[in-house]
């Protein structure tokens, strides 16, 4: 197949998946502030996907992980897999993030684009052309202490916040001012998806110029490549936002105004500080930690292990998954041409189907829409009377556990008096 | 092989960034509830809320500042 064309297809899915990422992800930012009243829904989306635009320009560091780090290099032909390798490993991202989506999953886009790539490199050049190290050290690992670092962050901001406006001698607190602050918040959120999510599709870009000769390794990304990802993401976020116009109001998880404007900081601090660092993080995953975190800094919180676990479950599941189906894709490729058509034809027609189903019956995703959302579902918040009704049962039992006590020793001392 | 310092800045300067903008922006909307108290300095707890909220705003301004390489070098003249 000539070599032009299939870069001119890796660079096309490429930018297609950062589309769909703006669409699937930036709106989430915006859902606590137009929930809130705080600003309106045309505003917001603008404004998000305004600073996604923004965020893709300001940094290029976690691109240079995915282009120069995770993939072998090989010293005579530059990178050790073809353009052809990384077209499987993007389709195979494509379709699992559609099945996922489809099916209601809790899934990573970010995590089924590394598994993609890295199932396609092994089965297109063996195992020794994924870069364990690099991997690990960028991408696994920031992958569970990133969230940890931010649910923490968002529980002490929490703590802090209530802790801060909390008036003696009964005032009203009025605490209505953190829904202008969660303008503020969120648009850093979008901001730092800007620089970590639209740069994982520059990375791929400049990949495939590598890998295709049409760059040297090791040099800067093409102003270009950043450029159009920044458009794609930009144009995402404005389409993706009807969505949350339309899902507003129903099944948003109770966050308060200062409780949000605590987990959107948490979430823009660690995502930027790791996009300056270069990690690939999966905004996502950082979000859903803060919201978990900022949940349990309030007052009368408890977790639901049950759906913490399924989603942790999801998320771990993310990564194998996307490499077999990158793996897939990338052993059809391996056919030459005839492959490369076959791959581009099941995923297309993947695609068609599963937006067909999508249209079918839009009810059933309503829920799987914000997984975000679907995280704050993880924390139960108990109201001051659900609060004070656990207390009493617990009061209760502990008096019912003393008077059976009580009676046990009772009835011993009976046993021995008869003896 | 694993860079584990690059963890801690990224744990330290996280919670450091978030817990000032939350503690500056919490005294804001504090202040602002004070102001509305009867027998209050108005004009005093304003613009000390208004403080506040601009003290926010420049810490977020210097994180953006230190990730965008051409803007650290124009300004703080480190790269």
């Amino acid at each position: 197949m000539d070599l032009t064309l299939i870069v001119v297809l890796v660079i096309a899915l490429a930018l297609f998946f950062d589309f769909t990422n703006g669409f699937h992800d930036t709106a989430n930012a915006m859902a606590t502030p137009i929930a809130t009243g705080a600003i309106s829904p045309k505003k917001a989306v603008a404004l998000a996907a305004i600073l996604n635009l923004v965020g893709a320009f300001l940094s290029t560091e976690v691109a240079k992980t995915i282009s120069g780090g995770i993939i072998n290099e090989d010293p005579t032909t530059g990178v050790a897999i073809g353009p052809a390798m990384i077209f499987a490993g993007l389709m195979g991202a494509v379709i699992w993030n559609l099945l996922t989506w489809l099916l209601g999953l809790p899934s990573s886009s970010s995590h089924a684009l590394f598994g993609g790539l890295v199932g396609a490199a092994i089965v297109g050049a063996g195992f020794g052309a994924v870069n364990y190290g690099v991997l690990l050290s960028k991408v696994l690992l920031p992958a569970i202490v990133a969230p940890l670092i931010a649910g923490i962050s968002a529980y002490l901001c929490t703590k802090l916040a209530y802790a801060i406006t909390k008036r003696q001698s009964g005032t009203s607190p009025k605490r209505g001012g953190f829904r202008y602050g969660q303008i503020f918040s969120s648009s850093l959120v979008a901001l730092s998806h800007g620089t970590n999510d639209a740069q994982k599709t520059m990375g791929v870009i400049t990949l495939t110029l590598v890998a295709s000769g049409l760059q040297d390794a090791g040099t800067p990304v093409h102003f270009w490549v950043v450029a159009a990802c920044a458009f794609a993401i930009a144009l995402g976020t404005y389409t993706g936002g009807w969505r949350i116009i339309q899902t507003m109001g129903s099944g948003l998880t109770d966050v308060k105004p200062a409780q949000g404007f605590a987990a959107e900081m948490s979430t823009a601090s660690a995502i930027l500080t790791s996009s300056h660092l270069g990690f690939a993080l999966s905004t996502t995953q950082v979000a859903s930690g803060s919201v978990i975190g900022s949940g349990l800094g309030r007052k009368g919180a408890e977790v639901r292990w049950g759906t913490a676990g399924r989603i942790a479950l999801g998320w771990l599941f993310t990564l194998p998954a996307a490499a077999i189906v990158g793996g897939l894709a990338a052993w059809i490729t391996h056919a030459g041409t005839v492959g490369v058509i076959i791959v581009a034809v099941a995923g297309l027609v993947s695609m068609l189907a599963i937006w067909v189903l999508s249209r079918k019956n839009p009810h059933t995703h309503e829920t799987a829409m914000s997984d975000i959302d679907n995280s704050g579902a993880a924390v139960n918040i108990l109201s001051k009377k659900e609060r004070r009704a656990k207390a009493k049962a617990e009061a209760k039992a502990k008096q019912a556990a003393l008077r059976a006590k009580a009676e046990r020793e009772e009835a011993e001392e009976e046993k021995v008096d008869k003896a | 092989m694993i860079d584990w310092t690059a963890f801690l800045i990224v744990a330290v300067v996280t919670w450091a960034a978030a817990l000032l903008i939350v503690a500056a922006y919490s005294m804001g909307v504090r202040l602002l509830a004070v102001a509305k108290d009867k027998g209050a300095n108005v004009g005093l707890n304003k613009s000390g809320a208004y403080a506040c909220f601009t003290l926010c705003g420049l810490i977020v301004a210097f994180g953006v500042v230190l990730i965008v390489p051409q803007l650290s070098e124009a300004i703080l003249g480190i790269s």
